[in-house]
């Protein structure tokens, strides 16, 4: 869902972007570059080796031991980091079967060949799994743009992530906040004055309206979700075009010439 | 560096006539705030856990006003035990720490109900109790048929010493050492056989009593522990001798981050500690990566 919609939308401003144009322009590559999430997928870990780990966030006073002690312990202290991911990669893998649980870590761990005590060591676990769930699509997201490839491809790929999408797992706003800047940088849009966060607001709003819609669609392939996600996003460029403000003029000019 | 130096002279602070002994690796060792030979302190400690054993629980209950079951409560659900595990609790003769994990794990099944695979699972789950002191592991299984878990094949009582364990390399999904391990002659082949022992992925837990930083409530605790704790244990257990060990041990025992450091020496990754009651008790854990 988190992809799909976001691919749509992508697609979406494209389109009207290109709408003079006679095919398809590469999409602009991103000028954005997404800061560190918690846990990093492997490609990430091999770029920044000197990523370091936070401590557990639990409310009485921890911390974690050994930052600057060893200069050899850097290399020691991804591994665990490394070892968690590839945990939580392979549970993604069970969701469906399991649901966002603890059994699905279990599960994860196993596969990798790690004990299933390693589960205990994430702080809050089924949302961890989540939060890494989410980074992932993102990431994979990011790196579909910036290749510029087709993104409608991507749908049918992402039925099967759709169907073990959380139903009850907790929207991070942060992450929410991260994607609305992609898909807006995405369409190639510029602006960094008020209307920034105008339009990210705009945009988040959407998102989760139509998340909410796809909870209670029963439509084949979920037509009916993408019919009123359509929908959402004409009434999103007309907005803009209305009231905006005149950065968003030219933008707006295609809209309506859509 | 720093934190020897600093360790160094707090310790300095506390007690001048203690810096020959201050470290645990040379012949002589701790016994309270006495000085003995390493051959004596597990003599000694066999016999201070000798005379408390029947009193050990009773004890506890009244030394920390209750709370000691919440630290535990919380040491296991930091573990979160899954059925189907193999589990290694040290110096956990009267089975508080095992009682709790097997609880949790057939909770877990219980909610699980129709689950097959669970339930074979549930066959393999092993809780081992291993203490040194062959009295305190009677209370235990006592106090195991008491609760019901007398016929539980999943608890395994097993008499031995944390220094030189008698399981397999890579065995364990779990290994926890609660209030036991400021009582070991050394506390580093404590902890090499604890990582020895766990398999990849597994963590270790270690519950201890450890020390206080906050101004006002360091003295107050101090003032606890040294008048109050040792006329309890004469009074209520009739043997105020191994109650006074018990306080000075605790002082002892090096603090948060040293344990930490020792930890992290031992091989172990994460490691982290969480203060409960402003530092009366640490709950120290590490990962086997």
């Amino acid at each position: 869902m988190y992809r799909t919609a976001a691919n749509r939308l992508l697609h979406h401003a494209s389109l009207i972007k290109n709408n003079g144009g006679s095919h398809l322009r590469r999409l602009p590559v991103l000028g954005t570059v997404i800061t560190s999430s918690r846990f990093s997928t492997t490609a990430d870990l091999q770029t920044s080796p000197n990523q370091t780990f936070h401590p557990s966030d639990s409310s009485t006073s921890s911390s974690t031991v050994g930052d600057d002690s060893r200069q050899g312990s850097k290399n020691t202290r991804a591994e665990y980091v490394e070892a968690q991911a590839r945990v939580l990669q392979a549970s993604l893998r069970h969701v469906i079967k399991f649901g966002w649980s603890e059994e699905v870590m279990i599960a994860g761990a196993k596969e990798v060949g790690v004990s299933p005590s390693i589960v205990g060591s994430f702080p809050r676990k089924e949302e961890t799994l989540v939060e890494f769930f989410m980074d992932d699509s993102l990431q994979r997201l990011i790196h579909k743009i910036v290749s510029g490839e087709e993104l409608q491809q991507l749908i049918p790929s992402q039925r099967i992530s759709k169907l073990a999408h959380p139903m009850n797992g907790p929207t991070s706003f942060k992450q929410r906040a991260m994607l609305d800047d992609e898909i807006w940088h995405a369409a190639g849009d510029e602006a960094s004055d008020i209307d920034w966060h105008v339009k990210r607001t705009f945009l988040g709003g959407i998102y989760s309206t139509t998340e909410i819609y796809m909870l209670i669609d029963r439509s084949p392939k979920f037509c009916d979700t993408w019919l009123f996600l359509d929908d959402r996003a004409t009434y999103l460029a007309e907005a803009v075009g209305a009231g905006m403000g005149s950065s968003l003029q030219g933008f707006a000019g295609k809209v309506f010439q859509r | 560096m720093a934190l020897r130096l600093l360790t160094r002279n707090l310790r300095n602070r506390i007690s001048p006539n203690l810096c020959s002994a201050s470290l645990l690796h040379s012949h002589a060792t701790s016994f309270g705030f006495k000085e003995v030979r390493e051959e004596e302190k597990s003599q000694m400690v066999g016999k201070v856990f000798s005379n408390v054993a029947s009193n050990y629980d009773l004890m506890n209950d009244f030394m920390s006003a209750g709370l000691h079951r919440l630290w535990k409560d919380r040491l296991v659900s930091k573990l979160s035990p899954f059925p189907g595990m193999k589990h290694l609790d040290v110096a956990g003769g009267t089975g508080d720490v095992a009682f709790r994990i097997l609880e949790s794990i057939n909770s877990i099944r219980r909610r699980a109900l129709q689950d097959p695979i669970n339930d074979d699972l549930q066959e393999e789950t092993r809780i081992y109790v291993c203490d040194i002191n062959q009295n305190m592991l009677n209370v235990g299984k006592n106090r195991a048929l008491e609760r019901g878990l007398g016929e539980d094949k999943s608890l395994v009582w097993v008499q031995g010493d944390a220094e030189a364990l008698s399981f397999e390399d890579n065995s364990m999904d779990g290994y926890t050492i609660a209030f036991g391990i400021r009582n070991v002659t050394h506390i580093e082949k404590v902890l090499t056989e604890a990582y020895r022992v766990l398999k990849r992925g597994g963590r270790f837990l270690c519950l201890e009593l450890s020390h206080v930083e906050i101004p006002v409530f360091k003295e107050l605790y101090d003032l606890y522990s040294f008048s109050v704790i040792p006329r309890l244990g004469e009074v209520v257990a009739g043997d105020r001798e191994s109650y006074q060990y018990l306080v000075e041990s605790i002082r002892r025992f090096p603090p948060q981050e040293k344990f930490a450091s020792m930890i992290a020496d031992a091989g172990f990754q994460k490691v982290e500690y969480e203060n409960l009651v402003g530092g009366v008790v640490a709950i120290h854990s590490g990962l086997k990566i």
